[in-house]
């Protein structure tokens, strides 16, 4: 029966992928939502005939990361598939393998980059066992506040719990890095040297604790959010000496130092052209993976300089002015992008796009947790512009970080973000929650034309 | 008087952070700024002592469970100095899991009992699903009175409030300390508890200046607060009523 039901929910996936594409439309969620309706089994007889298959989860950065990663595997010779643009639940997983899978239901291309919702990780993990899971970090996110960042640990931690299970984790987030703990077959990336705060910024860490006694960590060093050189005052855990070390200058060039063991190190460049520190470690997990299913650093920085931001990661959409979308969903995240900005010494002008639908939380409370103060005090950003169902919201938390009342500029309405910055000379940062982020992607590629 | 300054203790910032509260701080050290007082903010980290003396007004926040409970173990030492500056009118913000926490117990679905601070006869019991969602009720004063002001932000959570002292106000929308008797929060003398966060006064500048003057008249001065402009902090709160399709009637500062 679940075999009938399988091939059932093949033949519509087909049909519905196939109808689409006729239509003019690609990448759309609805052949793999369907589906996987008809048979929640389809995507479990796919993934079996994976040869091999990187899990790319975590709180930040999952999206950028499998992108990178993709590039860095995929050629003519040995073609990967992955699911594009954080399509990260069942359905979404579904939906990349199906237009792969020929009518009898076998597998085209064998070979998976998968970003994967951390929830959905052991959903994954119980019935199919991927040959690498990479977790990016754990931070806290909106979205599930209340249960926060220990939801998502235990999550995890079940989701990696399967025999043979190989992980690469961030050495530098305690919470990442506790996974790794009495574990075999662990490997870790983190920064050798990169610019780090000189003192801690007013952020929330939600790492800051230790996770053995409740006691504060220890930091020797900072460096975002709860990222940095930490231990426990009583010795239970520090920062673990990664497999792959990341020096960096604050250019988008990324020296990678391996010491995987004493007979393999090695040292490369790569440059993807990715701006801001949390894309060095986006680059440095794709590339510590890539190496670590032996691939070389000269293919690695091959697969860097094509790489292509994300829909919305920091997307350009030149013009006059030229625009830049980027997402923003959670305070670690949103403090990243807002260092970047502030590392553009340009003049430049502000758009918050807030909106509280379910998929971007409807808890607002997280924009208070950014550290805007000192975005607008160091950004040479003259103009601020709020946008979205909450962007009242959003022009309270800026009057209050500092910026002048009447300078703010108001409209709910996300089309409008274009007519407020069409008349302006200096480039236009739009830092967009999940559900505006698609419409402005449109809007903003409409005007670049 | 010479010194302007307000003193706000913030207690356990390190572990009950969960909810913005740097937002709440931030909108009372602007509203004192600009009638010309300091707001100095005096982190206490659980377990260092409070020398209530010297405090003119204290926030407490919300955790997590398991940073709540890490909390409820080390209370004992404040108690006693806590509940005579509360009786003296020590005016206390405490918001979601530090609302909680002014009570005698939380108790988790398994019946176990967390200990709080024991301070008012308040106890809260972990119920079947969260109570989550924009919220909005009417601000009625401890003597019963209301003149229609309003108040709004965010709920979520597990903990179902019972209580016999006067309430916040009464849910226009949302869910309340319970979601069963329509009352949100408590009032005893200095003391407003409340689930509401969002942050909590960003949006309600009213509630904001309410606090400010019981810590200035607990101070000893009694000074009116000069108003300000809340142009914009008004249409925030207005669009929240919006939201939940709650006619704003008449709302003043
Ligand atoms: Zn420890």
């Amino acid at each position: 029966m679940t075999r009938v039901r399988a091939q059932a929910a093949l033949w519509i996936g087909r049909l519905i992928t196939l109808l689409l594409r006729l239509v003019g439309r690609r990448g759309t969620s609805l052949p793999g939502l369907i589906a996987s309706r008809v048979s929640p089994d389809l995507l479990f007889r796919l993934l079996s005939q994976l040869e091999l298959c990187v899990v790319v989860t975590g709180t930040n950065g999952k999206t950028t990361t499998s992108a990178l990663l993709y590039g860095m595997l995929s050629d003519d010779e040995y073609p990967w598939l992955t699911n594009r643009g954080g399509a990260n639940l069942l359905q979404g997983l579904l939906g990349a393998l199906l237009p792969y899978a020929d009518r009898r239901g076998r597998l085209l291309v064998r070979r998976a980059v998968l970003e994967v919702d951390e929830a959905t990780l052991p959903l994954v993990t119980n019935r199919y066992h991927p040959t690498l899971i990479v977790v990016t970090n754990v931070v806290r996110d909106q979205l599930d506040r209340y249960g926060e960042v220990d939801g998502a640990l235990a999550m995890l931690r079940s989701g990696l719990q399967y025999p043979g299970a190989i992980l690469l984790t961030n050495a530098d987030d305690p919470l990442a890095a506790s996974l790794g703990w009495e574990r075999e077959l662990t490997y870790y990336y983190g920064m050798d040297e990169c610019p780090a705060d000189e003192e801690p910024r007013n952020e929330v860490r939600d790492g800051a604790f230790c996770l053995i006694c409740g006691r504060e960590l220890q930091y020797e060093r900072y460096i975002y959010g709860q990222l940095g050189y930490y231990s426990c005052f009583s010795g239970h855990f520090g920062r673990p000496a990664p497999h792959f070390g990341g020096k960096t200058d604050g250019s988008s060039e990324l020296i990678i130092r391996e010491r995987v063991s004493d007979h393999r190190q090695e040292e490369f460049m790569v440059d993807a052209g990715a701006p801001g520190l949390y894309n060095d470690y986006n680059v440095l997990a794709a590339a510590a993976t890539a190496r670590l299913l032996g691939r070389s650093p000269r293919q690695i920085q091959v697969g860097a300089e094509h790489y292509e931001a994300p829909p919305g990661r920091m997307q350009m959409f030149p013009g006059s002015p030229e625009r830049i979308l980027a997402l923003i969903k959670n305070p670690t995240g949103a403090n990243s992008v807002l260092r970047t900005l502030e590392s553009d010494e340009r003049d430049k002008a502000v758009c918050f796009a807030i909106n509280d639908a379910d998929a971007d939380g409807r808890d607002v409370s997280w924009l208070w947790d950014i550290d805007l103060e000192r975005f607008v005090l160091a950004a040479r950003c003259q103009h601020y512009i709020c946008a979205g169902t909450r962007a009242l919201d959003m022009a309270v938390r800026l009057a209050y970080a500092g910026v002048d009342r009447q300078r703010i500029q108001i409209s709910e309405e996300l089309p409008e973000v274009l007519t407020m910055t069409s008349e302006l000379d200096v480039p236009v940062y739009v830092l967009s929650t999940y559900t505006a982020l698609y419409p402005l992607g449109e809007q903003l590629q409409e005007a670049a034309r | 008087m010479t010194d302007r300054t307000v003193t706000l203790a913030h207690l356990f910032p390190e572990l009950l952070n969960l909810y913005a509260d740097q937002g709440n701080i931030s909108v009372l050290r602007h509203r004192m700024h600009a009638r010309g007082w300091t707001l100095s903010v005096t982190p206490v980290k659980l377990g260092s002592r409070v020398d209530f003396g010297s405090v003119d007004m204290v926030l407490l926040g919300g955790g997590s469970d398991r940073e709540q409970q890490l909390v409820g173990r080390e209370l004992a030492i404040y108690r006693e100095d806590f509940a005579t500056a509360i009786e003296a009118g020590l005016p206390v913000l405490a918001v979601c899991g530090g609302y909680q926490l002014l009570g005698e117990y939380y108790e988790l679905q398994s019946g176990e009992r967390i200990p709080g601070l024991g301070l008012l006869a308040v106890t809260t019991r972990a119920g079947k699903g969260r109570l989550i969602g924009n919220i909005a009720i009417e601000w009625v004063s401890q003597n019963g009175e209301s003149d229609g002001k309003t108040i709004v932000g965010f709920e979520n959570h597990a903990g179902r409030t019972f209580h016999d002292y006067a309430p916040l106000g009464r849910v226009l929308k949302g869910h309340g300390n319970n979601g069963r008797d329509h009352h949100e929060g408590l009032q005893y003398k200095g003391v407003v508890g409340t689930y509401i966060h969002g942050p909590l006064l960003p949006k309600n500048p009213h509630l904001a200046d309410h606090l400010l003057a019981k810590a200035l008249a607990f101070k000893g001065c009694h000074e009116p607060l000069d108003a300000l402009d809340d142009a914009l902090e008004w249409r925030a709160h207005r669009s929240v009523l919006g939201m939940l399709g709650v006619k704003s009637g008449e709302i003043r500062a």
